[in-house]
């Protein structure tokens, strides 16, 4: 009998470890959470995933937001920007490393002036550091993540360093300035140049090859982040005191800032976590500075608020998607029917969606510019949530629409080109894990789905971008159907809302490869036009096209934080975090 | 004077054993369990009709006690006793299904292992003892991360690492008995390797399997939880009680106990089960236990 006790007593332990233990956890937190004033003054504990790339020019597959983050703490791009509408084309003048350009040539010329700046070791920064920076990604334009063909530098006529202070950048065309300067300058990050490249060899490209692949090489290398002197010379507020892969960042303030925001606080420690719970039960339990209240624990607000934290929303400049792969050899022939896109769009209830999962921290996405912060309202959207008219949708193209069951084509000729008899309305979702709203939303379409016989077969993964890249045409290793990487925002613009990286024909985020030529001549006059109606008609036809399907688009996080740490507000809403503004009460 | 030989009625082992489990209170009780878990599952959704493959999201987090919904709904809208009912379905189907291929698998291995001995022996379980090294739930998540989860896959995962333990038991029964009398006379008599573990072997180490099957089948729905907790289980609609657990865990703070408590309560009721009817069969495979 006492073997049977041993073996009761490990089975209670290990059920209670997946039961009843939460409840322990809940107790233990109540008694922590009285501390919910720091004490470490000079420091402030963040929640925020592990970045793991490094080198301020992005590269595919490391464009989430907390490598823009990090990258933003160590090195300041050229220009900063702010969406308030107080500013010249949005130029945070605080932030930025060059004075406003000046703009002639009929708006073809931009000349820039750099301000008193130097690097952390005490080096001045000088338009050799941009003319190094413009080298790297001219010679490297395939391995660069924001380029785009025809886009920045492929736009540039003429590229011209005056002195140590000046350059001036002539472009092949006369372009919307307010959209040159946001979404094409802004990309534009002063490297050093004294320090990646001692032999100068980047001036050539075969030399701008060979150091770009060192730098990248090493981008890669995380363990070795906090050690390799490359990256000991920085531009930013803040250096880099410890990084441990995978886990804790440690950011220290960087005394030989040369910025008008310099530190207020010494370190900044973030803090990754596996999921949402997690990273909640610290929250509640005391242990961070800065946090965010998932989506099913909004509820909480007070009794955060009642521990010492604010509550805020972080709402985002964004849009969020449910990403279809045109270049599917199986299904892609289905994405490209519209009136499918169409009827799919109508099964997907945004506002109830945002209402019971997101508890009113999301609003609907209606098409490709964002709507304001803080609207919840899908009046305006084309395709309104109607199972019924997306039934009849389907019946008048030729399929056989079976309610929980299978609906199949069954006159290929009206299904559309490349449909074929029998072909059945199956499709597997990639979505992400670790965020519980994320799962029941997909719960919810899969059920609207199944009530019109389309199979949708949910797959979570922990990321789902890099799962899921673009694909060549007829590609028969291109295996996935539609992918979802919008729990926080699916893509959040610089400041001008255009679509060239995102809708475009071969854009280098357009990862199902939607290619419309009216698209393609919408998008492009919204770059060349200084008139709001561009952006507008670019607007509402992708907003009737549909390109990807919209979906609830959640606030990026609703920030927790401790009432006394001052200067988190306002939240940008291009999704940087400027940790040098924070300081305790 | 003529000895007459003390007359003893015959009562078939399976009767004496049937006894002894009988007079284990906590194997009854374990049964009983089971029983009551089971039925729950399988026969409740016969008599409590409930909508468990479309979301309502108009009825989520309805709180136990809620008219139509005893136990309240979840955060889209299922009726979580409903839930409660198929995530047990499929908790059971996986946990028995995979205890059973775990101890089958096991129990072939290390009957041939310990029958045949020398460098077979010797190879067979170095392959045990590497797969042993690997912690087992690292290997089931690795697993199930790459492969799309569903019942037959868990089924599949968890039997392919769980037979490692009854190789093990197995083999050392059957070094024991591959030397005894009537093992060895069958030898000799022409019999083959395969006759020999076929017919006499598994056979008498077969009270070892079952026992150790029953504590195959709590450990295998324990890892059923640990994988639906970890999110690597079987995606929705389709439930089990340890996605449950996991699906609760969001609204623990919500005050929302009966996303939480039930599938909780029933994953330990269901292990204790197990272990309890285990410990029940080994008294009664236990022959000096048994009355004579």
């Amino acid at each position: 009998m006492k073997s049977s006790f041993l073996r009761a007593a490990v089975a209670i332990g290990s059920a209670i470890t997946l039961g009843a233990g939460l409840a322990a956890c809940t107790g233990s937190s109540n008694e922590s959470a009285g501390g919910a004033t720091s004490s470490n003054k000079d420091t402030a504990t963040v929640a925020l995933r592990t970045p793991n790339w490094i080198l301020p020019i992005s590269a595919p597959g490391f464009t989430q937001g907390e490598n823009a983050i990090f990258g933003q703490a160590l090195y300041r791009s050229l220009y900063s920007y702010r969406l308030d509408g107080t500013a010249e084309y949005n130029i945070d003048s605080r932030r930025s490393m060059a004075e406003a350009p000046v703009v002639s040539n009929g708006g073809k010329t931009l000349t820039i002036t750099l301000k008193d700046n130097k690097w952390s070791d005490g080096q001045p920064v000088t338009t050799k550091d941009i003319q190094f920076w413009y080298d790297l990604v001219t010679a490297n334009k395939d391995k660069w993540a924001s380029y785009r063909k025809g886009g920045f530098p492929d736009n540039i006529a003429d590229w011209t360093v005056k002195d140590d202070k000046t350059f001036s950048l002539t472009t092949t065309k006369a372009y919307n300035t307010a959209w040159f300067v946001d979404n094409q300058l802004n990309r534009i990050t002063p490297v050093p140049q004294h320090a990646w490249d001692k032999d100068n060899q980047a001036s050539k490209p075969e030399g701008a090859k060979k150091v770009f692949d060192t730098l990248t090489t090493a981008a890669k290398d995380t363990k070795t982040y906090d050690s390799n002197p490359l990256w000991q010379v920085n531009s930013g507020p803040w250096k880099l005191a410890k990084y441990v892969p995978n886990g804790e960042v440690t950011l220290a303030a960087q005394s030989t800032y040369s910025g008008e925001d310099k530190a207020k606080l010494a370190k900044i420690v973030l803090r990754p976590f596996t999921g949402d719970d997690a990273e909640f039960n610290v929250l509640r339990a005391g242990d961070l500075d800065y946090g965010y209240v998932p989506a099913a624990n909004v509820s909480q607000k007070s009794y955060l608020e009642s521990k010492g934290y604010k509550v805020s929303p972080w709402y985002g400049w964004s849009i969020t998607y449910l990403q279809l792969n045109y270049n599917n050899p199986k299904t892609g022939t289905l994405f490209k029917q519209p009136y499918l896109r169409q009827a799919m769009q109508m099964l997907i209830d945004q506002p109830t969606i945002n209402k019971a999962i997101w508890s009113d921290t999301a609003a609907p996405t209606c098409g490709p510019v964002p709507q304001k912060p803080g609207v919840t309202d899908a009046s305006g959207c084309v395709y309104k949530f109607d199972p019924a008219a997306a039934k009849q949708l389907l019946e008048t193209h030729g399929w056989k629409v079976t309610p929980d069951g299978q609906t199949t084509c069954t006159t290929p000729a009206q299904c559309g080109t490349g449909v074929t008899a029998g072909q059945p309305l199956t499709f597997t979702v990639t979505s992400q894990t670790g965020f519980a709203a994320t799962t029941k939303m997909f719960a919810e379409i899969k059920s609207q789905m199944a009530k019109l016989g389309i199979t949708l077969n949910i797959k979570e993964v922990p990321d789902s971008v890099a799962v899921t890249p673009a694909c060549k045409p007829a590609d028969a290793t291109c295996s996935w159907d539609m992918s979802f990487f919008g729990s926080q925002g699916s893509w959040y613009y610089p400041a001008f809302a255009s679509g060239e990286r995102l809708f475009a024909t071969d854009a280098p985020v357009n990862l199902g490869s939607y290619s419309n030529p009216e698209a393609d001549k919408l998008i492009e006059a919204t770059q060349f036009s200084a008139d709001d109606k561009a952006l507008t008609a670019y607007n509402d036809f992708l907003a009737k096209d549909l390109p990807v399907l919209w979906m609830p688009n959640p606030v990026y996080q609703v920030s927790s934080y401790r009432s006394g740490l001052q200067g988190v507000e306002p939240q940008d809403p291009m999704n940087y975090m400027y940790f040098q503004d924070w300081s305790w009460k | 004077m003529t000895v007459v030989e003390e007359e003893h009625p015959t009562v078939p082992l399976w009767r004496q054993g049937l006894r002894v489990f009988a007079e284990n209170r906590l194997a009854l009780v374990g049964a009983g369990m089971f029983v009551l878990l089971a039925a729950l599952s399988f026969l409740g959704p016969l008599f409590y009709h409930t909508d468990q493959v479309h979301t309502d999201l108009t009825a989520v987090n309805l709180p136990a006690g809620s008219p139509g919904h005893p136990l309240g709904t979840d955060g889209v809208g299922y009726d979580q006793l409903g839930r409660l009912m198929l995530g047990g379905q499929t908790s059971i189907i996986v946990g028995l299904a995979a205890g059973v291929l775990a101890t089958a698998v096991g129990t072939i291995w290390g009957a041939v292992a310990g029958f045949a001995g020398g460098w077979v022996d010797s190879a067979m379980m170095r392959v045990v003892d590497a797969m042993m090294s690997i912690p087992a739930l690292f290997l089931f998540m690795l697993l199930a991360a790459i492969v799309t989860p569903s019942v037959p896959m868990l089924i599949f995962i968890i039997g392919a690492f769980a037979w490692l333990g009854p190789a093990r038991l197995v083999r050392g029964e059957a070094l024991s008995l591959r030397s005894r009398e009537y093992v060895q006379a069958m030898r000799a008599m022409g019999g083959t390797g395969g006759r020999a573990v076929r017919s006499h072997i598994v056979p008498n180490a077969i009270g070892t399997v079952i026992v150790n099957a029953t504590f195959q089948i709590a450990d295998a729905i324990l890892y059923v939880a640990y994988l639906s907790f970890l999110g690597l289980g079987v995606p929705p609609p389709a439930a089990n009680w340890g996605g449950m657990l996991s699906d609760g865990l969001a609204d623990t703070y919500s005050g929302h106990w009966w996303l939480l408590y039930p599938p909780g309560i029933a994953i330990i009721l269901i292990v204790l089960a197990f272990n309890f009817i285990g410990d029940g069969l080994r008294d009664a495979f236990e022959v000096r236990l048994r009355r004579r």
